[in-house]
Parts: C-alpha cells; sequence; structure tokens
C-alpha cells in the first residue's frame, strides 16, 4: 500500500516535471504566437461577410485574451507602443465598427427590398394608365369629358413616373455610400454586398424602366415647356448620380460579361433619354411655327434651329415686292407677333439656353435677322417720313390759321380809324 | 609629519572625486524578451525596435572559424538589466556576453554551454537573470557566469 503511494508520487512528480519542461518555452515565440493570432482575427474582421462571422469572431478574440492574460505583463512590454489592454480594446473596437456596417447592411437592404415593391407596384400602375391614355389619344373627337379624364391621367402617370424615378434614385444613392472606397480597393466581402444589393434592388433592369417609361410618357403625351424642362432636369441628375456610379459598378463587375454590357446599356440609354427629350422640344418648338403656316427647314440642335430660321426670314426678304405686300406683312407679323415673340422667346429660348441648346449668340443672331425684316415688311425711315411730312403740313395749317386771323385783325383797326 | 601626510590624503580624495566620470545609476536595461534576427549578406543583423545595426561575422569567425558561415542564419539576441547583451544561435556551442563599446561591441564573457552546440536555443529575461532554454535544459545566465 505504502509503496503504491510512493509509485503514485513519482509518477505525479514525473509529469510535473514533464509539464514544467513543455511549457518552458522562449517568451519571443509566445509574442510571436499571440501577434500571429491578433492578426488572423484582424484579417477576419476586416474579410467578414456577415453578422455570424462577426460574432464568432468575437468569440476567438475573447478566447485568445482568456489564453494570454498570464504572459500580459510579457506582452505589455513586448507588444510596444500598444499594451495587452490597449490591443484588445482596438480589435474590439474594430469588431464592433464591422458589426455596426452588417447592421447598416441589413437595414440598407431591407429599405431596398420595400423600395423594389413601391418600384413593381408602380411601373405596374404605369403601364395601364400609358394604354389607357393610348386609347383615350385614339378616339377621334374628344368631349370634355375625356379630355377631362385624359389629363388627370396624364397628371396621375407623371406623378408615379416622379415617384418612382425618386425610388430608384434612393437605391442608387444608397450605393453610392458602399463607394466610398475606390472600386479596385474593396475586398471580396465588399464586393459582395454590392452584387447583392444591385441585386436586391433589381438595379439595372429598373433604370432602364424608369428610362424607359419616361421615353414613353413624352410619346403619349402632349408636354408643355415646364414639363419638357423639369424632365430634363430629371435627366441631368439622375445621369449625374449614374455617371458617378455607372463607372465603379462596371469595376466591380469587372469579368462579368452580362452585367458589363447592361452597364453599357444603360450609358446609352441616359443618352437616348437626353436625345428623346431634345427631339421633343425641337418638335414642339417647329409645331409653333407649322400652325401659323411657317416652314421652317428641319432642325435639331440651336445651330440648325437658328439657320432655319434665319433661311426662312432670308427667303422672305428676298420674296418682298415678289409676294403680295399683304402676304408678305401677314407672314412676318405671325412669326414675330404670333410665335417668336409671344411663344418661343419667352417660354423656350430660356430652357433651351439653360440647357445649352442654344447659345445667347444663336439668340441674337435670330433677333437682329428679325430686326433688319422688320426694316423691309415695316421700314423705320418711310415710317418717320410720313410723320415728318404730316407733323410739317399739320404745323403750316396752323401757322396759316394764326397768319390768316392776325391778317384779319390788321384790317379791321384802319375802318375803325376812319369812322373817327 | 603626521598631519600633513593627513591633508595630502584628504587632497588626493577630492582631486580622485573631482576627476571620477559622472555615472547615471541605477538603470535596467532589460529587454522583454529576446529577438531573432536574420544575418544579411553582408553579415550585419538589424534590430528594429531597439534600432541598431551590428555586423556579426567576427562572432561566426569565434564559434566557427568561418566567418562565411553568418551569411542567412539567424542570431538571438537578448540584453539584460545590467546592459549585458547575450548572443547565441543555432548549433552554437557558447553564449557570448558583449557590452556597448564606441562604434560596436566589446566581448566580456564567454559561456560554453554545450559541447555539441544548442540544437534549439530560445532565451528568455528573468531579470536579473537570463534564462537560456534548449529542449528539456534549462540554464540560468547572468554576467557573473552560469548560476545553475
Amino acid at each position: 500500500m505504502k509503496s503504491k503511494k510512493v509509485i503514485n508520487n513519482i509518477v505525479l512528480a514525473c509529469l510535473l516535471l514533464l509539464a514544467a519542461v513543455t511549457y518552458a518555452q522562449s517568451d519571443f515565440e509566445k509574442t510571436q504566437n499571440f501577434k500571429t493570432r491578433y492578426k488572423q482575427l484582424e484579417d477576419g474582421i476586416k474579410d467578414a461577410i456577415t453578422l455570424e462571422e462577426c460574432n464568432t469572431i468575437g468569440e476567438s478574440i475573447a478566447k485568445l485574451k482568456k489564453e494570454f492574460i498570464n504572459d500580459k505583463a510579457l506582452l505589455d512590454k513586448t507588444l510596444y507602443p500598444e499594451t495587452f489592454e490597449s490591443s484588445f480594446t482596438k480589435i474590439e473596437k474594430a469588431l464592433e465598427v464591422r458589426k455596426g456596417d452588417f447592421t447598416q447592411i441589413v437595414e440598407l437592404t431591407t429599405e431596398v427590398g420595400t423600395l423594389k415593391t413601391q418600384i413593381t407596384e408602380i411601373s405596374e400602375k404605369n403601364k395601364s394608365l400609358i394604354a389607357e391614355i393610348r386609347q383615350l389619344n385614339l378616339k377621334g373627337e374628344k368631349d370634355a369629358a375625356t379630355i377631362a379624364s385624359l389629363q388627370k391621367l396624364v397628371a396621375q402617370l407623371r406623378s408615379n413616373i416622379q415617384q418612382r424615378d425618386m425610388l430608384v434614385r434612393d437605391i442608387v444613392d444608397s450605393l453610392l455610400t458602399q463607394f466610398v472606397k475606390v472600386p479596385s480597393t474593396l475586398n471580396d466581402a465588399e464586393k459582395q454586398n454590392i452584387y447583392s444589393k444591385v441585386e436586391a434592388g433589381n438595379l439595372f433592369y429598373n433604370i432602364e424602366r424608369t428610362i424607359s417609361d419616361n421615353i414613353q410618357f413624352m410619346r403619349v403625351t402632349e408636354l408643355t415647356p415646364e414639363d419638357l424642362s423639369e424632365m430634363k432636369k430629371q435627366h441631368k441628375d439622375f445621369n449625374k448620380v449614374w455617371r458617378q456610379i455607372g463607372p465603379r459598378l462596371a469595376d466591380v463587375y469587372l469579368g462579368k460579361q452580362d452585367k458589363t454590357t447592361e452597364i453599357a446599356s444603360i450609358d446609352n440609354m441616359f443618352s437616348l433619354w437626353n436625345q428623346r427629350i431634345n427631339e421633343e422640344i425641337w418638335n414642339q418648338i417647329n409645331k409653333l411655327f407649322r400652325e401659323k403656316q411657317i416652314s421652317l427647314l428641319q432642325f435639331n440642335n440651336g445651330d440648325q434651329f437658328t439657320t432655319s430660321v434665319v433661311s426662312f426670314i432670308d427667303d422672305e426678304i428676298k420674296n418682298i415686292g415678289v409676294k403680295r405686300p399683304e402676304e408678305s406683312e401677314n407672314t412676318y407679323y405671325a412669326f414675330t407677333d404670333s410665335v417668336w415673340f409671344q411663344t418661343v422667346q419667352p417660354n423656350w429660348v430660356p430652357i433651351l439656353i439653360e440647357n445649352k441648346m442654344m447659345t445667347e449668340a444663336n439668340k441674337d443672331t435670330i433677333e437682329t435677322r428679325i430686326g433688319k425684316w422688320k426694316e423691309y415688311i415695316a421700314p423705320a425711315s418711310a415710317f418717320n417720313w410720313y410723320y415728318i411730312i404730316l407733323i410739317a403740313v399739320i404745323i403750316v395749317l396752323i401757322i396759316a390759321y394764326l397768319l390768316k386771323g392776325k391778317k384779319k385783325t390788321n384790317v379791321d383797326i384802319p375802318s375803325a380809324d376812319s369812322n373817327q | 609629519m603626521r598631519i600633513v601626510k593627513h591633508v595630502l590624503l584628504v587632497f588626493l580624495v577630492f582631486i580622485s572625486a573631482s576627476c571620477s566620470k559622472l555615472i547615471l545609476q541605477p538603470a535596467d536595461f532589460a529587454w522583454p524578451v529576446e529577438n531573432v534576427i536574420k544575418i544579411d549578406d553582408k553579415g550585419f543583423i538589424e534590430e528594429p525596435r531597439y534600432s541598431f545595426t551590428i555586423n556579426v561575422k567576427p562572432l561566426f569567425q569565434e564559434e566557427f572559424a568561418d566567418s562565411n558561415l553568418a551569411i542567412g542564419k539567424e542570431i538571438r539576441i537578448i540584453r539584460d538589466n545590467l546592459g549585458y547583451y547575450y548572443l547565441t544561435g543555432i548549433n552554437f556551442k557558447n553564449v557570448y556576453l558583449f557590452l556597448p563599446d564606441e562604434g560596436g561591441m566589446q566581448l566580456e564573457e564567454t559561456y560554453l554551454i554545450s559541447e555539441t552546440g544548442l540544437l534549439s536555443p530560445v532565451m528568455n529575461q528573468k531579470s536579473p537573470n537570463i534564462e537560456l532554454i534548449d529542449g528539456d535544459k534549462i540554464y540560468i545566465l547572468n554576467n557573473n557566469g552560469i548560476v545553475r
């Protein structure tokens, strides 16, 4: 019994010795081991793609801290300029920030999901509204009720399209916040997050849909200068945001051919949208002239418009004397009073200039030419002579009248003297 | 005569006191942990934290009688509280103690540890001593010698 106890003690002593030997290790290696594992956790935080991963890393941090707590004094010195505690404070803070990113991402993804639903609903409504407007437009004669109904539908469609534009813009804006970093510096997790957001918001499809609905809207409705000006502004703003995000998305999707093609296609659609608004604006202006039987050469930009107007005026000036004077005058007054000065100049020219579709120089050229035309139709010089002669005649008549009165008085005075 | 002797003694004490160099004491130079540094192609090691560079080729000449063996090898270095540098490495039989000297380090002591050479030496700070572990063997060293 006693010998058994001695044996046990010997075994225990051996085990303790073995443990002491095994435990003996380099402080340098302990430090290196700590640093390596700490670095792995830091990298893990950067590469984490889900909140769950962050939580697992949190547990590993706690484990590391517990494991090395006995070497705190050594690590306080060897981790210079950090200390044991400050290293953990730093990594725990980094983990919290990363967790915060995921919380924000979850919120944004939910938001994008809600936006997507709203967009789908509005898109469906728009589709039926466009169909209804088409139907009403096809009606040969429109009574007051039809016109009122048409106006109501157009207003509703306009509001829907604007609302949908805003929703799509919100998705794009929320994506922009992801691009604080240059795309080439985004890690796989961040890229993955952008992919899922683009997919969740069905971004590419919705942008394409927004543009095509805007184009459709122009086709089915008659737009005022204000409508087109507003639409031009919308295009400008949206295009600006897209130009910020498009190339970055192209970088993120580098190597994904279908997405790259889609991005390029959206670029083209933005150009097409702008082109269609411009065409609509020029068509509306052309229509104003045509309604007054003024046929201008086809124009699609400010220079062409100026050339066309100048050419028309030059032809009219050439035809003075060939055409009947009343006809020339009618054309002149229709052009200037009914179209140019009444509608085009006050309503359209400011929009054209603001959107760089026409220059001040173009406007001056047209107005100078109108001035020249006016000189032929209602020459200022002839007009002045007419009045000057008229005034001269009146003055002569007044003088003659006065002289006549004076003469009469002079004749009366001697007769009075003779009576005396 | 006796008085003259005493005066001269006091005078001598004053002179020797005024000639001694200023020493800042006490000091603790101990590194918390050894450093393991790879020797570059020119035989230099560069200590990043305490920022010094030194040529260790003469150490290999001393240990292996071949300074060219230094290239690409690793040196383990640690400093004790008194300021002695302890240098050793794999296959070294000795641990070398150095003190800083003008423009270099001067060898102060050489401790023979293993006739067959150290297999995997590591050094830890156990102030005021340095602990040397090689496999299952543990040695305690200081500037006065191998303590155990």
